[in-house]
Formats: structure tokens, C-alpha cells, sequence
């Protein structure tokens, strides 16, 4: 299948990943990972970037399911920025817009982070 | 040349011999005094004709229990020292005296000691010829036939010549011939090459104190010796026939003596030789093993170490930067791990072929004991495949040898070999695990299939028309009817997250869910907030399912939907289509504080000719070659164009149109197709 990655820089408190290519059942592990990284350093607070993201799959929409409730429980978030059109419309489909909290752009994500404290 | 005789059984071969002797005993008793050439003739071709039976028997002997010479030798050494012995004894007894009347019992002991004879002479001539014949690749048989033909030629010459002078030139001629061939054929000593350097030791003390015995017994046995002139009363052939094979005996051993002496440098040399070549046998022996890799490793180890006579050797594979040692000989586990991890450290990054290392000491601490691991050579072989390195093979000499050229080749070898078992073991492993993952992905399919309903409730009023195609790795698909009475009936198009067999297990719980729920929730948005509830419980966190839940009452062609999380309805109403995203977010995500305040419900009427269409993102999401989605606009258009047909034909259009964009892409969610057309 089509390529994907992720990296993470860090912006103050807040972790911001960076997507690329295509988020599905056989990339999505590698999605995982950094997760399950960011949970072992203990942070919380998570920015996700779409900007460069092409596509996402069921499988690749289940991993910030898996994740997000950890990440609320230790009083962080995971909040999503600068989503292409079609790929919002996947998220918006299903309703995560209830669930999350979607930003243009990624300086408003960091600046609610902020606000939250 | 057909040997007469020599396929009957053993056992009659017996019959034979113990027959014949009796006949000679008979004879000898019964015509002692008679001296004429008839009875001396009949004799003596009976004595022969017990030769030949006794030579077949021991040559059937041996045949049967493949030849080793080493034994054989000492057996014919026993016999000839019995036979000097014997001729020692008598070369000092009564001399020369010719005694005429000789009593009964001493008759009767010279015939037994005439018998025993034959068959010793019998078992050393045999055992010569087929250490003749030992390890021969050319079947030389025509001259030691000569050989034997010259022999028995001699023996009836010495027979008549007894009678008769002038047969006395001819018996020397071909004696000496005899003589000739015997020397020639002693050279045949091939075999002695093939025998360990212990074995060709022993053969040299052997063969020279037999050869001596030989030379002993010829000086003994002059004319004047009691016991050759009791032999040549009883037969002269047999005279002759010992005469023959102590010289044979003389010649043979001194060959062997020399020839083994001076193999004796390079028996070493030949015995490592040797020693590959069965190992590359035990080689073999890994095809077998090749799927237990700890079993390879051990054989590997061990193969190495034998060949190339190292003090201790082991054996490790790479798993991503760490090293794993698969086994060790003749070294701790703790040792060969610090001694590797140093070395590593050491060599370049890729080693492509054996490398050794020379005089180096290597210091390891294990647990707060400093130990000097001291090596005069190590040798380092990789375990390549294609482009990566597997591991390595390791080995080390600790006193003063070094891996010489042939050490190195045998160790490559290994590891080369190694190599391939290893990748063959993987290549194993992974055909496995996708052989069971079909069969899961198979046992997926079945349950998909179970679980669609195998036909549609069509009625008067509402055609129904429904295609699913689904994707190889099952995508987790499902679409059902409940019919619920009062001219009711309920329908859902649902989509679980994922794919494969996990799928195809959540969604029979769906259908189980669902099934249950509308016979109760007639009201599609409660039956969602409901099946929310069971559902959340049960799926994992990373699992959801989207779907549309409707009721239509096939009298009056209202329809009431509520939408989790799935794809838009379209009503196609009068040749317009219409998307319905009614609020609602996928089944699962939330345990319902939010999905039961987001969510809402629709009612809407079919009339005449208006179509209903449920469908999965399988359709929309479907790519081309060019990566570009079927999108939701062609799809739309599509029934748009086509809304005065049948649903099967507009179903069938759209599917055909589908198939021909993303022919060349490979499907990889299930389409699922629903489409409901009203119509009095």
C-alpha cells in the first residue's frame, strides 16, 4: 500500500505529529508507536497536523480512539489541525467533531492548550 | 569368466566339502598301499575340487560380511603362525626317516592335519585375492585370474611330475610364472591408502611380522622337514599349492610393510581429507533440520569445530541490533557473549567473508571476575543473505595452530550453508503465517456470507434491490431486513471499522444487536441509542461501526431513518437526488453522553417512482489508477440518469460503472448497494 509517517516535534508542553501520506490498517501501527512513546514520556498534551496527511482509513481513525481517553484521563488531549477538505469530511461523517476539537490551524490548537493549561 | 559353482548356497557348498572329504578319507584308507598314477590322479583332483569348495565357502564368507582388511590380516597372521609353529616343530623331529608302515592313528592324524591345511591355505588365498580386489574401481579380475589359472596349472604339474621327470620343466616354468604374476599382483595395495593412521600403524607391525613368518616357514619347510614330507605323501599338489601361497605371503606383506610405511606421513593429511568428506555427508543431514533452527545450529557448530579442530566455536543471528548466540561448544554462554560483543566492536561493519583474527587476548569480565580469553586464531565467517547479514560463525583456536586455507574454506562453506538453511527457514515461517491468515480471512468470508440476508422482501409497493461485493481482506460489511408485522419493515446498512476476521466477529454481534432491537425500538433513533449502549460495552476502543437504521411502512411509503455515523442517504425524487445527513455519530465512540444528545430522526414519503439508496463508503471511496475517488458526485449523477429504471438495472449500472473505473486498482473496502424504489 501507500506510503505514511509521522514525526513529532516539540512545541512547549504540547507534542505536535506531523502526518504524511496515508493512514490505514498497515500504516497505522507505525502511528501507534509514537503514541505509546508519548505515553511512556508522559505527555499528554498532543497536537495531530493533517496538513500533508492524503488519506485515512476506519483503522487509522481507530488509533486516536485508542488513545485519547489515556491522554484525557492524565488531564491532556489530542486535538487535530489543519485537515484537508476530504479528509474532514471523514471525520465530520462520523461525528468526531463532537468528540474532539478540530483547528485550522495549528497555533490555534497549541494556544487552546494554553488556555487549558 | 563364470565361476562354476559359486551361486549355490552356502549351505550346499558345506554339503559339498564335508562330501568330498570323505571321499579323499575313503580313498587315502582304502588304497594307502596302492602307488599307481590312477588312484594318485583321482586323489588329487578330489583334493582340488576340496580347495575349490573350501575357497568359495570363504569367499562367500567374506562377501557376505564386507571385507575389512585389518581383522582378516590378523586371522591370516593367527594361521601362519600355527603353520610356522607346526614347521618349526617338525624341521626338528624325526629327520629324513621315511617310515613305510605308518599306524592307524597316525594315518588318520596326518589326514586331519593335511585337511586342516587346505583350509588354511584356502582362507589366506582368499583373503589375499580379495584384498586384491579391496577398494579396486576397474575391475582387474583378468590377472588375478591368470594368476589362479597358472596356480592349479602348477598344482596338476606337480602332480604328474611325480610320476614322471619330464614333466619337471614344464612344472618349474610355470611356477616361476606363477612366481611372476604373484608379484604383480601383490602390488595392487590401494586399499591401504583408505585405512585411519591407527590402522596403517598396526598394518606395518602386522605386515612385517607375517611377512617374516612367511619367509621362516619357506626356510623350514626343505625337504628333509617331517611334516613337508608327511604333506607330500598325502598330496603334492597341496605341497605345491602351500609353496605358492607362503611365497605370495612373503611378497604381499613386504609390499604392504613398505607401502603402508610410506604412507605413513600423509596418513594425517589423508584422514582430514577424509573427515570432510563425511562431514559434507552430515551436510545433508540439515536439509532435514532446516525449520528448527536451534537443531541447525547445533549441527553447524559442532560440523565446524570437528573439521577445522578448533578449541571451541559458536554460533549467533541478528535480531534488528542485538545478537542472539544459537549455540556454543566447548565455550560458556556468558563467555561467548562478551567474547562476540567485543569482537563486534572490532571488525569492520560489514564483514562479506571469513575473517581471522590472529594472537589476540580478549578481556571479559564476567561477575566481578576478570578472565583473559586467550586465542591464537579466531575465525569469523558472516551468514549472508541477499544483502543483509544473518550472523556469524565463530571459531577459535586457543593453543599454537592457525586456520589455515582448508579451515577457512570448511568454515565458509558452513556458514554459507548456514546461510541458506536460515533464509530457507524464514521463507518457511512466513508462507506459513500467510497460509493462516487465508484460512482465517476464509473462515471471515463464510461468516459475511452467513450473516446477509439470502433474499430480499420485496413487495407490491417496494422493489428492493441490494449488491455486495466484498473486499478480499473482508472489510466488515453488513446489510439486513426485519420484517416487523403491521405492514412494517426495518433496514439497516452498517459498516464496522477495520477488516478481517475481527471485523467479521463484530459484525454478527451487530446483527445479533439488531435484530434483537427492532423487534422492540420501532423508533430508529432509539433502536441506535440502544444498540449504542450494548455495543460500546463490547467493542475495544479502537473499534466502531457506522450505520442507518430505517423503518418504512410498505402501505403508506413512510420512511424513518437515523443516521450513526455512516454515509449520506440519497432520496432521488423525481429525477433530483437529495443527500441526508441526518445528526449522528458512530456507534462505539462514545459510551452515550454524546452520541445520544447528537443524534436526530428523519421522516420523509416515497411516492411513485422515488428511490431510496443506502450504500457503504466502498462505493464513494472506490479509486482508479490514478488514485482519484468515484466520489459521491458520480455516483449521484449515475442514479440521477438511470432513476426511471428497475432497481436491479440501476444497481446494475452502477455497479458495471464502478468495476470499469477502478478496474486497474485493487478493492480494498466491500461495496455494499441498497436501493429501495417506490411505485404503485
Amino acid at each position: 500500500m501507500a506510503d505514511f509517517n509521522v514525526s513529532t516535534r516539540g512545541v512547549g508542553s504540547v507534542n505536535v505529529l506531523d502526518l504524511k501520506g496515508y493512514l490505514d490498517a498497515h500504516t497505522a501501527p507505525e502511528l501507534e508507536k509514537v503514541f505509546n512513546k508519548l505515553i511512556d514520556d508522559k505527555s499528554y498534551n498532543v497536537v495531530v497536523n493533517f496538513r500533508d496527511l492524503n488519506y485515512i482509513s476506519s483503522a487509522g481513525l481507530g488509533v486516536f480512539m485508542a488513545y485519547v481517553e489515556t491522554m484525557r484521563e492524565n488531564k491532556g488531549d489530542i486535538k487535530f489541525s489543519n485537515m484537508k477538505e476530504n479528509v474532514y469530511n471523514i471525520f465530520d461523517l462520523l461525528g468526531f467533531p463532537v468528540l474532539y476539537e478540530f483547528f485550522k490551524d495549528e497555533t490555534e490548537a497549541l494556544d487552546k492548550f494554553k488556555v487549558q493549561g | 569368466m563364470k565361476i562354476p559353482f559359486k551361486d549355490i548356497s552356502r549351505n550346499r557348498k558345506l554339503e559339498n566339502i564335508i562330501f568330498i572329504s570323505c571321499l579323499i578319507v575313503l580313498l587315502k584308507l582304502f588304497f594307502y598301499s596302492d602307488t599307481g598314477i590312477t588312484i594318485y590322479l583321482i586323489s588329487e583332483c578330489l583334493i582340488f575340487a576340496l580347495f575349490y569348495f573350501i575357497s568359495l565357502y570363504f569367499d562367500d564368507f567374506f562377501q557376505r560380511k564386507n571385507f575389512v582388511p585389518i581383522p582378516v590380516i590378523l586371522n591370516v597372521g593367527v594361521l601362519i603362525v600355527i603353520i610356522f609353529f607346526v614347521l618349526s616343530v617338525s624341521g626338528s623331529a624325526i629327520k629324513g626317516k621315511l617310515v613305510n608302515t605308518v599306524s592307524e592313528a597316525q594315518m588318520f592324524f596326518y589326514i586331519l592335519a593335511s585337511f586342516l591345511l587346505i583350509g588354511a591355505i584356502s582362507y589366506i588365498f582368499v583373503a589375499f585375492k580379495h584384498l586384491f580386489f579391496l577398494k579396486q574401481k576397474k575391475n582387474p579380475a583378468k590377472y588375478f585370474n591368470v594368476m589362479v589359472l597358472f596356480f592349479v596349472i602348477s598344482y596338476f604339474l606337480s602332480a604328474l611330475k611325480h610320476f614322471s621327470t619330464g614333466y619337471d620343466y614344464l612344472y618349474h616354468a610355470f611356477t616361476i610364472v606363477s612366481l611372476l604374476l604373484i608379484s604383480l599382483n601383490s602390488l595392487r595395495v590401494a586399499w591401504i591408502a583408505f585405512l585411519p593412521k591407527r590402522e596403517k600403524i598396526y598394518l606395518i607391525i602386522i605386515s612385517i611380522v607375517i611377512a617374516v613368518l612367511f619367509l621362516f616357514s619357506i626356510v623350514f619347510s626343505n625337504p628333509e622337514n617331517y611334516f613337508v614330507i608327511a604333506l607330500k605323501g598325502f598330496s603334492e599338489g597341496t605341497w605345491t599349492f602351500m609353496d605358492l601361497v607362503m611365497i605370495y605371503g612373503v611378497i604381499y606383506g613386504f609390499v604392504i610393510f613398505f607401502t603402508a610405511l610410506f604412507h605413513l606421513p600423509t596418513a594425517e593429511a589423508f584422514d582430514r581429507k577424509a573427515e570432510e568428506v563425511s562431514s559434507l555427508m552430515d551436510l545433508s543431514k540439515i536439509i532435514t533440520q532446516v525449520f528448527d533452527l536451534k537443531k541447525l545450529s547445533e549441527t553447524i557448530v559442532t560440523l565446524t569445530s570437528k573439521i577445522c579442530n578448533s578449541d571451541c566455536a559458536w554460533l549467533i543471528t541478528f535480531k534488528g541490533d542485538e545478537f542472539e548466540i544459537q549455540y556454543v561448544t566447548d565455550i560458556g554462554i556468558h563467555e561467548a557473549d562478551k567474547v562476540t560483543r567485543k569482537i563486534l566492536l572490532e571488525i569492520p561493519e560489514r564483514v562479506d567473508e571469513i575473517l581471522t583474527l590472529s594472537k589476540s587476548s580478549v578481556r571479559i569480565t564476567l561477575e566481578n571476575d576478570v578472565k583473559i580469553f586467550n586465542f591464537n586464531s579466531i575465525a569469523i565467517a558472516p551468514l549472508k543473505t541477499h544483502e543483509s547479514i544473518r550472523g556469524y560463525l565463530f571459531a577459535a583456536k586457543r593453543t599454537d595452530s592457525v586456520f589455515d586455507e582448508e579451515d577457512k574454506k570448511a568454515i565458509s562453506a558452513y556458514a554459507d550453508y548456514a546461510s541458506v538453511a536460515f533464509e530457507n527457514a524464514v521463507l518457511f515461517a512466513e508462507s506459513i503465517e500467510k497460509e493462516r491468515m487465508e484460512k482465517e480471512l476464509e473462515v471471515a468470508r463464510e461468516i459475511q456470507s452467513k450473516i446477509l440476508p439470502a433474499s430480499l422482501p420485496n413487495t407490491k409497493n417496494l422493489k428492493i434491490a441490494s449488491r455486495f461485493k466484498p473486499a478480499y481482506e473482508v472489510g466488515g460489511d453488513y446489510y439486513d431486513f426485519f420484517e416487523l408485522g403491521n405492514d412494517q419493515l426495518g433496514f439497516v446498512v452498517a459498516d464496522v471499522s477495520g477488516k478481517g476476521i475481527s471485523a467479521a466477529f463484530i459484525m454478527a454481534e451487530v446483527k445479533g444487536v439488531f435484530e434483537s432491537l427492532a423487534a422492540i425500538y420501532y423508533s430508529p433513533k432509539e433502536l441506535l441509542i440502544k444498540a449504542n449502549e450494548i455495543l460500546f460495552q463490547s467493542l475495544a476502543r479502537k473499534n466502531f461501526v457506522t450505520a442507518v437504521y430505517g423503518v418504512i411502512n410498505l402501505k403508506s411509503g413512510k420512511v424513518n431513518l437515523a443516521r450513526a455515523g455512516h454515509t449520506p442517504i440519497l432520496v432521488i425524487k423525481e429525477g433530483i437526488c437529495e443527500e441526508l445527513t441526518p445528526n449522528g455519530i458512530g456507534i462505539g465512540l462514545d459510551n452515550g453522553t454524546n452520541f445520544n444528545q447528537n443524534i436526530s430522526e428523519l421522516e420523509i414519503k416515497l411516492n411513485n417512482t422515488d428511490i431510496l439508496v443506502l450504500y457503504s463508503d466502498g462505493i464513494t471511496e472506490s479509486k482508479n489508477i490514478k488514485l482519484e475517488d468515484f466520489g459521491l458526485d458520480r455516483f449521484e449523477k449515475l442514479i440521477q440518469q438511470n432513476y426511471l429504471l428497475n432497481v436491479e438495472n440501476i444497481s446494475d449500472i452502477v455497479i458495471s460503472e464502478l468495476e470499469s473505473f477502478s478496474k486497474e486498482y485493487i478493492q480494498h473496502d466491500d461495496i455494499t448497494l441498497v436501493l429501495f424504489k417506490w411505485g404503485n
